[in-house]
């Protein structure tokens, strides 16, 4: 094979050099024929071409004829960056019988045609890129992809209905699934809602159904109350550590009969219920909610007088039939090994005590958009009835849009679900109360399907919609109309002038944002956070559910605000991403990865903690550091450190550098 | 006054039922509906000389603010032309709700003393209810005795000279059956209401 005998470097070197005319993107800041002239009279240059476009068909099929014609066993292709049509290139040079390493690409669009202004000038820097690669190009040598098997099992972080999505879909095919939520159930923030909007369905309803599923399927392991510690590893084969909190429960025994809760020695809660965001009280020994899965109790050690070094009767210990308490229980870790992670761990709504005009925790009748989910929803701490915090029935209920959202004093970004759960509460509370309501606006955002639909329903319902965002939430009465209730001050901005309007009860529609360990979350997980906080996607069009870490992705609100339809579309893209991964079987390494020459290694180890990616070791025995090909990634940051020269990059020998170097400065 | 102050309007100045009232006229259903587009102000020939452009108008009035709405001229100036309504992207009857509030201002009485449209359309009224014709000299007289009398005796020198030359008549137009008419406007309702 021609291949073979050129790795031996006995044969001459035959180089091709194909410059693209990118159709007017290049050619027209670049003299690309002369160019391709220039770089005819080159040392080992036997063909030299420009066209149209290189990575059509007939581009590449150019590459694979020159290739059989003249013997080429060398190609430089001069076009866009190589991020776009390296693989397109080095396949084209593979099909045409040589290894496809032996290709290289220099960019003279970005790099060139794009930035320069000067034809002449561009043209130049044009053919002193060429020499430059045509000298490095004759160093390259034949390298071969790795392969390395894939474990075929995800680990899903995060039980919204993102996560549930994910995992559901993902176990559908038959993949092992592990699931890591945090909180004692499932479920996310979606189980706190009472309807869902546009369609205005029980959130119950839709959402229970798949929380059962998750827990019996048979291809699901499903840990709440647990969070993943570590990860260690590389795209298809990365090792997990999750802490399971001790429960204090047995789960193989507890039945969630809730006689515990009911025989607690507190015979009222002592502590806020999470899930009713801190509308109710409940006790130490709970259960989330009613339809909480897995259907499990669990105790709270900060507020079970037991654990927390008292004396306590623990009558919820004798209440247990089943003998499912078990106070000596200790956090446990679970090592795993899962070939893709997917990242769903949501959102959380931001803090309205930031903006203290908005009066929250000053005035009790001020709350935010998710108390009033539970104030609406049968389930919830008032069973549905809408009565203020004073006790009141409100008459008059103002809902404030975009709070914390637009605002460069807190969060910049539209939270895209506000203007919509606003418009779902609005008609809640009216079919509740039979209030009058007015919703404060700054723009209505109701970009979904049906949702413009949605906002005329609203409309017609007779809501009042007054733009103009709002400016103070006061209950010092101007008039006799505002004696005991909280003025809303905002500019109707289309009426044209300033209003004040009394209300009963204020709605606060704060926003979303990310979780406060979203940074520990992002190093654990090697990812990337946008500036906002919300995780990264590769690409923001192309790649919206990968990460810049191989094997991971993302799902749902962790990635930025968005709507169950979104959530659960994006879980399923997820799903798809990671079983592409996992039904491949096998991952391709790029050959471009470091090497360490023990001859010369002194085992000073300057290297080792240099490494991102921890990809370098050292061998006690023999004295040497070793590098492990699979995680590198080929950044070259230990070539440069090491003080022996010791560690060669393929793609990257000094030899092919230098040459490189030395040859565009010979142009000159 | 406090000139800031004053541009505050509080709950109290709105009129809690004057909503209600407009969007059970014919045609006005629709007002809630409105995004505030603006295209019927875009569109609307009479716009720039009106005090509250028509989008004003819907707003002000689904908000209740009646005072605003019915001493603006923007009802008024309305010439019926109806290419807001044709336009507008949520098929508000606009021109229909002109109506409305030209007859509640006349209800109540909200608008000068001696201006001259909302005198016009009621003599123009009550001349067609009485004669089933309009007799336009007659029109003219009777509409500058109520809102300008003096430039009316002016004007007498004028009229006598149009009238020699045949140009002015003061002869009353009638149609053949009055009676027939006015059984019909007897038949509609006097409040402005769809009739069930
Ligand atoms: C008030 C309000 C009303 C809304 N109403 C609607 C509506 O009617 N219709 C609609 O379409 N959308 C609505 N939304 C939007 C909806 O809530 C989101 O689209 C949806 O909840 C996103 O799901 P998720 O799984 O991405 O996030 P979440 O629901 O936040 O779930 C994330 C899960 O991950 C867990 N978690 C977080 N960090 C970790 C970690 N480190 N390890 C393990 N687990 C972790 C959390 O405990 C949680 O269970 C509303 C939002 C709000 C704030
Ligand atoms: S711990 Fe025992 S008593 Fe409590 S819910 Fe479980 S089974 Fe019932
Ligand atoms: S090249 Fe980069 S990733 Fe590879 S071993 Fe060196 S430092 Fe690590
Ligand atoms: S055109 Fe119609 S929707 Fe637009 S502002 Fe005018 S009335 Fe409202
Ligand atoms: S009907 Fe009246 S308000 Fe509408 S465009 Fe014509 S003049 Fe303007």
């Amino acid at each position: 094979m021609m291949t073979e005998l050129h790795q031996n470097g006995q044969e001459e070197v035959r180089i091709g050099y194909f410059v693209c005319h990118c159709g007017t993107n290049i050619a027209a800041m670049i003299d690309v024929a002369a160019v391709a002239e220039y770089v005819s009279t080159l040392p080992n240059v036997v063909v030299s071409k420009d066209y149209r476009y290189m990575c059509s068909e007939a581009g590449q099929d150019l590459i694979v004829q020159d290739i059989k014609e003249h013997r080429l066993n060398r190609i430089v292709v001069a076009a866009c960056s190589p991020l776009l049509h390296e693989r397109t290139f080095r396949t084209a040079t593979q099909r045409g019988g040589i290894n496809p390493f032996f290709c290289h690409m220099v960019n003279i669009r970005e790099h060139g045609s794009w930035v320069h202004e000067d034809r002449a000038e561009a043209t130049e820097k044009a053919k002193a890129l060429a020499r430059g690669a045509i000298g490095r190009v004759k160093y390259h040598k034949a390298l071969e992809k790795r392969r390395e098997p894939v474990t075929p099992a995800a680990l899903v972080v995060g039980g919204g209905i993102a996560g549930i999505q994910a995992a559901l879909t993902l176990a559908n095919t038959g993949k092992k699934v592990y699931l890591v939520e945090r909180d004692p159930t499932i479920g996310g923030h979606m189980a706190k809602f009472d309807k869902t909007f546009p369609t205005l369905d029980c959130a119950a309803c839709i959402l229970t159904p798949k929380m059962s599923e998750v827990y019996a399927h048979p291809n699901i392991v499903l840990w709440t109350y647990s969070e993943v510690e570590g990860i260690e590893g590389y795209v298809g084969n990365y090792q997990v550590r999750v802490r399971r909190k001790a429960r204090y429960i047995d789960e193989e025994l507890c039945v969630g009969c809730l006689d515990c809760v009911d025989e607690c020695v507190f015979k009222v809660g002592n502590v806020d219920d999470e899930f009713n965001v801190g509308l109710s009280k409940r006790k130490p020994v709970y259960m989330p909610f009613p339809q909480a899965v897995p259907k499990l109790v669990v105790i709270d050690p900060v507020a079970c007088t037991h654990l927390n070094g008292g004396n306590c009767q623990k009558s919820c210990v004798d209440a247990c039939e089943r003998a499912a308490i078990n106070f000596d229980q200790t956090d446990t870790i679970e090592e795993i090994k899962v070939g893709a992670v997917i990242v769903a761990t949501g959102f959380k709504t931001f803090d309205p005590k930031r903006k203290p005009l908005y009066g929250y925790g000053k005035y009790p009748n001020v709350y935010t958009a998710l108390e009033v989910e539970r104030l609406v929803t049968s389930c919830g701490p008032t069973e549905g009835e809408v009565v203020c915090r004073d006790g009141r029935t409100p008459k008059k209920i103002g809902i404030v849009h975009c709070v914390g959202s637009r605002d460069h004093q807190t969060n910049r970004w539209c939270s895209r679900v506000c203007c919509m759960y606003s418009m779902k509460l609005a008609h809640l509370l009216h079919e509740h109360t039979g209030a009058e309501i007015y919703n404060f606006y700054i723009d209505i955002r109701a970009p979904g399907k049906g949702y413009e639909e949605f906002y005329e329903r609203l409309q017609e319902e007779g809501n009042h919609f007054i733009r103009g965002r709002v400016a103070e939430i006061t209950d010092i009465p101007k008039v006799a109309e505002e004696e005991g209730m909280l003025t809303i001050r905002v500019e109707d901005s289309l009426a044209g002038f300033v209003r004040r309007i009394p209300v009963d009860m204020v709605v606060l529609s704060t926003g979303l944002e990310p979780h406060a360990d979203s940074q520990d979350v992002r190093r654990m997980f090697n990812i990337s956070c946008s500036r906002e906080g919300f995780f990264l996607e590769r690409h923001p069009k192309l790649a919206p559910v990968s990460t810049t870490t191989d094997g991971v992705y993302l799902a749902g609100c962790c990635q930025g605000p968005k709507d169950i339809p979104d959530t659960v579309a994006q879980a399923g893209a997820a799903a798809a991403e990671a079983l592409t991964l996992l039904d491949t079987g096998y991952v391709e390494m790029e050959p471009s990865v470091s090497v360490v020459d023990p001859i010369f290694c002194s085992g000073c180890k300057t290297c080792l903690n240099l490494c991102p990616y921890h990809a370098i070791t050292r061998d006690d025995a023999k004295g040497v550091a070793v590098i492990n090909p699979v995680l590198c990634k080929g950044c070259g940051v230990c070539v440069a450190a090491c003080p022996s020269g010791a560690i060669t990059q393929n793609l990257f020998e000094d030899r092919e550098i230098f040459e490189e170097i030395e040859e565009v400065l010979a142009y000159a | 006054m406090d000139p800031i102050e004053r541009e505050i309007r509080y709950e109290s100045d709105r009129d809690p039922t004057f909503a209600d009232e407009i969007r059970a006229m014919p045609g006005c259903e629709l007002m809630d509906r409105c995004i505030q587009c603006a295209t019927c102000s875009g569109i609307c020939p009479m716009s720039d000389a009106m005090e509250l452009t028509p989008r004003r108008i819907i707003e002000l009035t689904r908000n209740g603010f009646k005072n605003d709405v019915l001493r603006a001229n923007t009802i008024w100036l309305c010439t019926s032309c109806y290419q807001c309504q044709v336009e507008c992207p949520k098929k508000i009857g606009i021109t229909d709700i002109m109506y409305a509030l030209k007859s509640k201002a006349i209800e109540s009485g909200a608008y000068g003393k001696k201006f001259t449209i909302p005198i016009l359309a009621r003599e123009f009224y009550a001349m067609v209810k009485a004669n089933g014709r309009v007799s336009e000299s007659r029109l003219v007289q009777r509409l500058f005795m109520k809102t300008q009398p003096t430039r009316f005796l002016g004007m007498g020198r004028l009229g006598m000279k149009l009238m020699k030359t045949g140009r002015f008549s003061n002869k009353v137009e009638r149609m053949r059956n009055p009676e027939g008419l006015r059984r019909a406007l007897e038949a509609l309702p006097t409040d402005g209401r769809k009739r069930s």
